[in-house]
């Protein structure tokens, strides 16, 4: 690999990073804001989400769980991995990491943030925490093969697991009729809103019963960055969705693309708000029963998938 | 006459273990009971002739009688009688005991540790006599509800590194503390969760952590007047009730007759208060399982119904309404076209609520089989109120007890038998079209007349009075004793939540976790609000207070 590649990966990362932390909080805020209206409400201004960061970023830093160093852990590695998927995901553009990362280091970043989330629920160590984590864990072993399985369709179609190749619409590229893209376009859909843990599938923090669950014990700058990392992962995953699942428009001039992949995820996060709001919040096994249909379906999706389908 | 034949029944089988009776009138009964009789009394009117429990009252006669007393009270619904059934104590050198009923009338348990606690009266034979209303560093010995405790007493050795004694837990499960302060409570109260997994084994309770001794400040401090007002603060969402339910007491127990329209107006208040305590409530359940924007839609439906209070009464909450005898405000014919007005338009609007709730089957889910009350429940926790309704039990005090003037209106008594929280949101829902169909009435039959009845000379002291009022949340019961000195001797004042409560434990048991908010959260527990907001700016230690014009103009800046 040339220097000159390198620059260019690392460029572009961080400009995705930054586009991330940038879009984040305006997405954040537009959802607020819809869902001000639709329960009809003034709401707080656009902007409010980055104020509220900042907020919390200037606050005193009070370390108040079991064990400290894995807090503090915890805290980075949310947004850390939140921000490295970012150098993966395709924004209208090819994603800089393309050449150096495949399908399967994707699916174990994703992982990771999931994982975050339990290590913050361990180390604040109290019971409501510890109750938070064992709904996340529950939701995590269900939910999670479900994004590893959309990649693997796209990887059996292209026969690689190069990033550049199984992202970017590769679900649809059967031999046949796209029956398992189909499928797994409903599939996404359905599950997206638990994807980014919004009402009805916040229940891992679910804050009228149990507290925020993992996020009991932190405050100040520790929870600006889980927060941050929330507000990011909506972000991604609708990118990673629109990459995989819509990619009609990407051919055009960049343009046109850019602002279209960017419009497409905004349509994709007012879906998210309107559901949240029009829905009161799953219990943990609802949600699981509700989850593991859709995981067989994806099976079934795979089957299709590896025939050519 | 309905008490005369339950005292003809009792009379028959007791015989000469009842000293004396007092018949006041058709539908209050109050009979003397010897101690040895209690039991035995108290488990023929509560299994055999099926009555309701409502509370028992504990008082230090000695003063006056030389002995303690302790009153059980009951209510025949079907036979509109209220009945009290006393018992006098002797002192026994401060030490008072009486046999405890709890064994056969389950749901005194909570009243009988309650007068343990408060005027030092033992319930003999009570399997769980612990300490239930005092703070834990209390010492042992020193009753607040004494006479000769005075009301602002703090007893020297009081120690506050005490702890409550908790239960061990049952083997295999992790304690989930719910409380002190926990986002859906809202007010100091704690469960002790025994969970296992996911799931409820049992819990342990542990309240009262903001008593406030209004009982004991009425007994010493203010007189027959102040006490509505300061009634009225018990709860910050029934205040009315208290309100109504205190002078009612008096009234009956002083034998005042309140001139119509006074009664016209109260009924009128009361189910204003029903109306915006029942919307208030089914936002709040919607908040409790995650569904804000029902929550948010519930309370602007709300607001107009808020602000036709306060064009009434000067205040959204806390009315002021009632004086012994009558009430202060009028409700004038400028007022009774813009109250049809905004229930026409509550009207509406809230039948756009049901049909959207009635079809969400989101909400269904997390609210059908969950929190389930049966009917014996019912009846061996006194449960009362929509909870009572939901389990299928017709029990709703406006019709069983008649006060105000609901006599004269016409309502149903909303009845579902699930047992469960949707069947609660369900009777609160349909409860909601009642209360506007029974102001409706009012306005119109509202006769003209005085507001207050002229009372001439000092109230009897020594007299017994009993009232219970249709609180949204089921029956407050208020019992007063009057007295000297232009206030009561005793007054005990028995809220919806304290017979609800206790049903919560079988409740919650062998449920999931998620549903704990949502089965506490049916009972609907109440939490009150500040109205006057001070601002100091502590770098230059400015302070400005907000004037009304201004704190109106923020909280009704168009959003």
């Amino acid at each position: 690999m040339s220097v000159m590649t390198f620059l260019k990966i690392f460029a572009g990362g961080l400009a995705n990073v930054l586009a991330v932390l940038l879009l984040a909080p305006l997405f954040e805020g537009i959802l607020r804001k819809v869902t001000a209206v639709i329960q009809s409400r003034q709401g707080p201004p656009l902007w409010q989400p980055y104020f509220d960061l900042l907020k919390l970023l200037g606050k005193e830093d009070i370390e108040s769980g079991e064990s400290p160093w894995m807090q503090r852990l915890a805290a980075y590695l949310s947004l850390g991995a939140v921000l490295t998927v970012a150098w993966m995901v395709p924004m209208g553009y090819a994603p800089p990491l393309s050449p150096a990362g495949d399908a399967i280091l994707l699916i174990y970043l994703l992982g990771l943030c999931a994982i975050s989330t339990l290590l913050a629920g361990l180390a604040a160590g109290s019971t409501y925490s510890l109750l938070g984590i064992s709904r996340e864990m529950m939701t995590v072993i269900t939910l999670e093969p479900l994004f590893a399985v959309a990649l693997v369709i796209g990887a059996v179609h292209t026969g690689t697991l190069r990033l550049e190749a199984v992202l970017s619409g590769s679900v649809y590229a059967a031999a046949g009729f796209p029956w398992s893209g189909i499928l797994m376009l409903g599939i996404m859909l359905l599950s997206f809103q638990a994807f980014v843990q919004r009402v009805p599938f916040d229940i891992s923090e679910a804050e009228t019963e149990i507290m925020e669950g993992p996020l009991v014990e932190y405050s100040g700058p520790k929870l600006a960055l889980f927060k941050y990392a929330q507000m990011a992962k909506l972000v991604l995953y609708g990118a990673l969705f629109v990459a995989l699942f819509v990619p009609w428009g990407a051919g055009l001039p960049w343009y046109c693309s850019v602002p279209l992949f960017w419009l497409k995820v905004g349509v994709l996060v007012l879906l998210v708000t309107l559901v949240a709001a029009t829905h009161a919040r799953y219990r943990i096994d609802q949600a699981l029963r509700y989850y593991v249909i859709l995981l067989g379906v994806a099976l079934v999706a795979l089957v299709l998938a590896s025939n050519g389908y | 006459m309905a008490s005369r034949d339950i005292l003809h029944q009792l009379k028959q089988r007791f015989g000469a273990a009842l000293p004396r009776a007092n018949v006041a009138g058709l539908d209050r009964l109050y009979v003397f009971v010897t101690p040895e009789a209690l039991k035995d009394v108290c488990q023929f009117i509560f299994r055999d002739l099926d009555a309701r429990y409502i509370i028992s009252i504990g008082a230090d006669d000695r003063p006056y009688s030389g002995k303690f007393l302790v009153a059980h009270n009951f209510a025949f619904d079907a036979r509109h009688v209220l009945c009290s059934v006393l018992t006098e104590v002797n002192a026994n050198g401060g030490r008072p005991q009486v046999p405890s009923i709890t064994e056969v009338v389950p749901p005194a348990n909570w009243a009988e540790r309650e007068f343990r606690d408060l005027v030092g009266i033992e319930p003999v034979g009570h399997r769980y006599p612990k300490r239930l209303v005092l703070p834990d560093g209390w010492p042992e010995g020193v009753h607040p509800l004494r006479k000769d405790v005075p009301h602002d007493f703090c007893p020297p050795d009081y120690d506050e590194n005490r702890d409550f004694q908790f239960e061990a837990p049952p083997e295999g499960c992790v304690v989930v503390p719910f409380g002190p302060f926990h986002p859906t409570l809202d007010e100091p109260t704690h469960f002790r969760l025994y969970v296992e997994g996911e799931t409820v084994r049992g819990c342990e309770y542990r309240g009262f952590m903001a008593h406030r001794g209004i009982e004991k400040l009425a007994e010493t401090v203010l007189g027959y007047n102040d006490i509505p007002m300061m009634a009225e603060r018990i709860c910050g969402i029934c205040g009315c009730v208290h309100n109504v339910a205190y002078a009612q007491a008096v009234e009956n127990a002083a034998a005042i007759v309140v001139p119509p329209r006074a009664e016209y107006i109260r009924t009128i208040m009361l189910e204003l208060e029903r109306l915006h305590s029942h919307l208030l409530w089914v936002g709040l359940a919607c908040h409790i399982v995650g569904f804000d924007t029902l929550f948010m839609q519930a309370f602007r439906i709300r607001e107009p119904v808020m602000w036709m209070a306060e064009q009434i009464s000067g205040n959204r909450k806390t009315y002021s309404l009632c004086v012994i005898g009558g009430v202060r405000w009028e409700i004038t014919p400028e007022l009774r076209t813009g109250l049809r007005q905004v229930l026409d338009k509550l009207e509406a609007e809230w039948q756009a609520v049901v049909a959207a709730v009635s079809r969400d089957r989101n909400l269904q889910r997390r609210t059908r089989g969950v929190g389930i009350a049966t009917p014996e429940l019912v009846k061996n926790a006194a449960l009362i109120g929509p909870v009572a309704r939901a389990a299928g039990v017709a029990m709703d005090c406006r019709r069983d007890h008649p006060y105000a003037a609901y006599d004269r209106v016409e309502f149903e008594v909303i009845v579902e038998h699930g047992g469960d929280v949707w069947s609660r949101v369900v009777v609160r829902m349909k409860e909601v079209f009642e209360s506007i169909k029974i102001i409706r009435q009012c306005l119109d039959k509202m006769e003209p007349g005085p507001l207050q009845a002229e009372i001439k000379d000092e109230l009897p002291p020594g007299r017994f009075g009993m009232s219970s009022v249709e609180a949204p949340r089921g029956e407050s019961h208020h019992f007063v004793i009057t007295g000297e000195n232009n206030r009561p001797r005793r007054w005990r004042v028995r809220a919806p939540t304290y017979q609800n409560l206790q049903g919560i434990p079988a409740m919650i048991k062998d449920q999931q976790l998620a549903d704990m908010t949502i089965s506490l959260g049916s009972i609907d527990p109440c939490f009150s609000c500040t109205d006057r907001l001070e601002v100091v700016d502590i770098r230059n230690q400015q302070t400005h207070v907000w004037s009304q014009e201004e704190l109106v103009r923020l909280a009704r800046r168009k959003t």
